[in-house]
């Protein structure tokens, strides 16, 4: 069976280049799972986790919203920050989290921001865990 | 005649000066490596999102952005400059206050509103000095800049630009060219000129066929409204990134040019002070002669 071939690629560095059977992440609206052979694709990445099997074994990772573009068994994502789900500090994300929620929003900008900085937090929250 | 001793006394502390000089030439060669890397992998990055750029110009989607429209009236502009928190690199800190200055002077003049920014120690005292008070400091951006201190910074003046608080972004740091040639310049990074990609041939070619191989999730319009704010925020932080480069080749070139500097100075006192030694030694002879011819008479 055809591999995938999963780049991660942050402003820093190309934080990760290897093979893959399957490769999970969040998109924008919801979850997309890709499998060898997936059509050509250019998506919006929210912030979540992100799945990459290879040789049966699954490891964890924290996207932090950016794109994912496919093509010809290969996926590329671009994103802020990608952390191995173990390496995530959850105690930093639940002070993130309590920091936003105290956060005084009157504006739709100030609203926007005060979601974003939520859903950051609890999706750093959500991964922490499930990589324990 | 020149006293021996203090030649000699001069010539071990220059000896002493080409050793530190010769260090730092060492320190900043090897922090050059390290940065030059750090520049390297960044590329990566640019280039997957000038692809990306491409690939939805070419699916017949108008590139435009809120960020890219240049304002009707510029009110309030920002001027951020970037130097080093370090002296001892040659002309790289004046390089770029150079450039910021008359920039400064002339977004006064026309721009009601102006703030300065400045990153590094040695740019916030050199316009202390000029009597230009800065608005803000950093002090934190040194060899390695962090994408994530750069996005902070990044994020502020997305904020201020869409608020309409910001209509004019400038940077003023030293750019580099090659190894061989960095240059101070300022560039104007919002309003957005352009981006990478948008207007290549290839996409162009394409338009006109307005099909492209991909399928976009959620949308075009929605992809390209996240992609403008993330390629100035890599915009951004490729200027940390060069500014931090070009430093430690200023350190390096000039201080590979103190060490050569300080060798040639040993040379000349060394023939001086030996010079002084020998005219001594004739001097002291002499006057055992004439003690001799004197005692013979």
């Amino acid at each position: 069976m055809a591999e995938l071939n999963c780049i991660v690629v942050t402003p820093e560095k190309t934080a990760l280049e290897t093979k893959a059977e399957f490769v999970a992440m969040p998109l924008y609206d919801g979850e997309i799972g890709i499998l060898p052979g997936h059509s050509p694709m250019i998506g919006r990445l929210g912030y979540g986790e992100m799945r990459i099997r290879a040789g049966g074994k699954e490891t964890r990772y924290y996207v932090d919203g950016g794109f994912v573009q496919v093509a010809d068994n290969v996926v590329s994502i671009l994103t802020n920050r990608a952390v191995l789900g173990t390496n995530l500090d959850a105690a930093a994300a639940r002070e993130q989290l309590a920091a936003a929620n105290k956060r005084r929003a009157t504006t739709d900008d100030e609203l926007a921001l005060r979601d974003r900085l939520v859903v950051q937090a609890r999706a750093q929250i959500h991964v922490a865990e499930r990589s324990k | 005649m020149a006293n021996a001793r203090a030649l000699d006394k001069r010539r071990k502390s220059v000896r002493n000066i080409r050793k530190i000089t010769r260090t730092m030439e060492l320190i900043a060669t090897a922090r050059f490596k390290k940065a030059m890397d750090r520049a390297t992998a960044a590329t990566a990055y640019t280039r997957r999102i000038t692809q990306l750029v491409s690939d939805l110009a070419s699916s017949g989607l108008q590139v435009r952005h809120p960020l890219m429209e240049p304002r009707e009236e510029t009110n309030s502009a920002l001027l951020l400059v970037l130097t080093g928190n370090r002296g001892l690199c040659g002309g790289y800190n004046g390089g770029v206050i150079r450039q910021a200055i008359p920039r400064h002077s002339e977004l006064k003049a026309s721009v009601s509103k102006l703030r300065l920014e400045v990153s590094g120690k040695r740019g916030i005292s050199a316009l202390q000095f000029r009597d230009i008070e800065p608005d803000e400091k950093f002090l934190n951006f040194d060899d390695q800049p962090r994408f994530a201190e750069v996005e902070v910074i990044a994020n502020r003046y997305l904020e201020e630009y869409a608020a309409g608080r910001l209509d004019r972004l400038d940077v003023a740091y030293t750019r580099f060219v090659s190894i061989g040639r960095q240059e101070a310049i300022v560039e104007t990074l919002l309003p957005l000129g352009g981006i990478e990609g948008a207007d290549s041939d290839a996409a162009v070619k394409e338009v006109t066929t307005g099909e492209s191989m991909y399928e976009f999730l959620p949308s075009a319009e929605s992809i390209l409204e996240e992609v403008v704010p993330t390629s100035f925020k890599v915009k951004l932080f490729k200027c940390f990134l060069d500014a931090a480069v070009s430093e430690q080749i200023a350190r390096m070139v000039a201080m590979k040019a103190a060490t050569e500097n300080a060798g040639e100075m040993i040379k000349q006192l060394s023939m001086t002070y030996n010079r002084a030694r020998q005219s001594q030694i004739t001097g002291e002879i002499m006057e055992i002669i004439g003690g001799v011819e004197a005692l013979k008479k």
